[in-house]
């Protein structure tokens, strides 16, 4: 018997709201994760600026890709910010949620063999690709606006403060530039089917135009490639320390917008794996 | 009226042996339509062109006189289909999972849920991952029947389901057929088949070779027929009369098999004293290997 059968259709009332419902629990997990990263930094914020003369003279000595990478000034609150969050922790971990998000939303279901059930209903497959990215873009908001949080109220009482405008710019990159990889995922995994491949995809081009960007600052043959690098409008600009670069800003959702288009037509087009 | 489902040389090819090839059928509305044929004949192909989620490689197919692609929205909302391979979301409860179907059919009578959660003895309050086979295929079916489909869709339904479910869910096809609603079948269970349907048609490596009302395919069944006479009767009498396949003596008993209609038999034995004649009624299971043995024995 069925005592009191109500169905929970507030909560589950479309693929959007169920995408947020199936990850109510992941996405506390890592939100306190990233918290947990900006309150280390920030602790650690008064020890390594007391000795910041040290890191400068050990930073001298390293290669110029490497201190192009992770900044040579651990002086400033913005530099430390900088080389600590943004540089490489950050974006890997909002990364890597936006890919797993990206993979699982068209490619997870239909390996998981649910899809076919989903798209037997009334409901399009734009409409399920759009409500899962939505829902993805979403999710990486939250952790973004954490981070922003974190930074703005756990950093003040170890005196590590940057320009409000200035932080914001930093995570607003940060969150466009883990999107447009999800989004990319999302699209690899909506053409093919499969979850693994968009993953590889979306991770590998990750890895590559990071590599790119990195590099490019000491050779300059790879300056022409660095231009297709996603990496090269998230951090080059340094919006830490110069605030909004509004082409930078635009250039990134545009990336996000292009695999959402190129998705989108690659999946009205395919035949389902069954 | 134009037919629920129309297929008009539907191909659908991969390459390989897989898929199906210039099927054209059509179901009436109202009918229950077995679709027969060994694993791996092409069924679930065709259900899977049907209902948009691959595209025919050539032919059209059409619901409710809509393409299937271009009219999906519209035939989608009336339609209820079970997959053959089902899958729910193993982390959602019954009940969520329910709902969210409901709410992308937008909105189903939850007094009709609740009644066909108590009739298959469902519990919607578990997780799905911790349901057994035969629990989650009745969540399936709830999900399938719920907003009472115009046309049901059913991919080899009772696979896994316990007898008693079974049973229950035949009830529940008689009820949406005496509804006038239309049901496709597609199955390699013959006596469900048989019991259920009113017209069968057999696939054979993605082919179509029989569309039929039960009772002509019956009809065109191995039939056994024993006679008796008074005295023994030479079977060659028999050998070269029409519709007769084999025949043996034993004794003063003939044995024969024979296909169609019968009377060329029973005048031929009419010329002897007859003692005693038995014929059985032929299932639908001798009509269907007579389709395959026919064709050479498929697997």
């Amino acid at each position: 018997m069925q005592p009191e059968l109500t169905l929970p259709k507030a909560l589950l009332g479309s693929t959007f709201r169920k995408t947020l419902f199936d990850h109510r629990r992941s996405i506390s997990w890592w939100a306190l994760a990233v918290v947990g990263v900006v309150v280390l930094y920030s602790g650690f914020w008064p020890t390594v600026r007391d000795n910041s003369h040290q890191f400068s003279t050990y930073l001298e000595s390293l290669p110029e890709a490497i201190r192009n990478l992770i900044g040579s000034d651990y002086a400033t609150p913005a530099g430390y910010l900088r080389s600590e969050l943004f540089s490489v922790l950050g974006p890997v971990l909002l990364l890597v949620f936006a890919i797993g998000l990206g993979s699982r939303s068209i490619a997870g279901e239909e390996e998981a063999g649910t899809l076919d059930l989903l798209l037997s209903t009334p409901v399009a497959r734009r409409r399920v690709y759009l409500d899962t990215f939505r829902a993805m873009v979403g999710l990486v908001a939250v952790l973004a606006a954490l981070i922003w949080l974190a930074v703005e109220v756990l950093g003040r009482p170890f005196d590590l403060t940057v320009p409000m405008v200035n932080l914001t710019a930093s995570v607003v990159n940060l969150f466009l530039l883990a999107v447009s990889f999800g989004a990319l995922a999302q699209a690899v995994g909506a053409g093919t089917g499969s979850k693994g491949m968009a993953i590889g995809v979306a991770g590998g081009a990750a890895f590559v135009s990071f590599l790119v960007n990195t590099l490019a600052v000491s050779v300059d043959a790879l300056d022409p490639i660095d231009l297709l690098s996603p990496f090269r409008y998230y951090s080059g600009h340094q919006p830490i320390q110069t605030g909004f670069h509004l082409l930078d800003v635009i250039v990134l959702a545009g990336i996000a917008m292009l695999w959402v288009v190129l998705g989108l037509a690659a999946f009205e087009r395919r035949d389902l794996v069954a | 009226m134009a037919p629920v489902i129309l297929c008009d040389r539907l191909t659908k090819s991969y390459g390989g042996d897989r898929g199906v090839e210039d099927l054209s059928f059509e179901v009436e509305a109202g009918h229950v339509f077995g679709y027969l044929g060994p694993n791996g004949a092409g069924k679930t192909t065709t259900i899977r062109t049907l209902l948009d989620l691959i595209r025919p490689t050539s032919g059209k197919a059409e619901v409710f006189g809509l393409d299937a692609r271009l009219g999906r929205a519209e035939i989608h909302r009336r339609i209820g289909y079970l997959p053959g391979e089902m899958a729910l979301y193993p982390r959602l409860t019954g009940a969520e999972y329910l709902a969210f179907f409901a709410a992308l059919r937008g909105g189903v009578d939850d007094t009709y849920v609740k009644e066909l959660a108590d009739r298959l003895d469902c519990d919607l309050s578990v997780r799905i991952r911790t349901l057994s086979h035969g629990n989650r295929q009745k969540v399936g079916l709830i999900q399938a029947f719920m907003h009472r489909p115009e046309l049901l869709v059913l991919d080899e339904p009772t696979q896994g389901l316990d007898p008693l479910v079974q049973r229950t869910f035949h009830t529940l096809l008689a009820e949406s057929r005496a509804e006038g609603r239309t049901v496709f079948l597609s199955s390699h269970d013959m006596p469900e088949v048989e019991r259920l349907c009113d017209r069968v048609a057999i696939l054979r490596e993605g082919r179509l070779v029989a569309d039929q009302d039960i009772g002509e395919l019956k009809a065109r069944a191995l039939r056994k027929l024993e006679i008796r006479f008074a005295a023994p009767v030479d079977a060659a009498e028999f050998a070269s009369v029409t519709g007769v396949r084999e025949v043996e003596a034993h004794g003063d008993t003939l044995s024969i098999t024979a296909t169609g209609h019968l009377d060329p038999v029973i005048k031929t034995a009419a010329r002897f004293e007859v003692v005693s004649l038995t014929s059985e009624e032929p299932s639908l299971e001798d009509a269907f290997l007579a389709f395959f043995e026919g064709a050479g024995r498929a697997t």
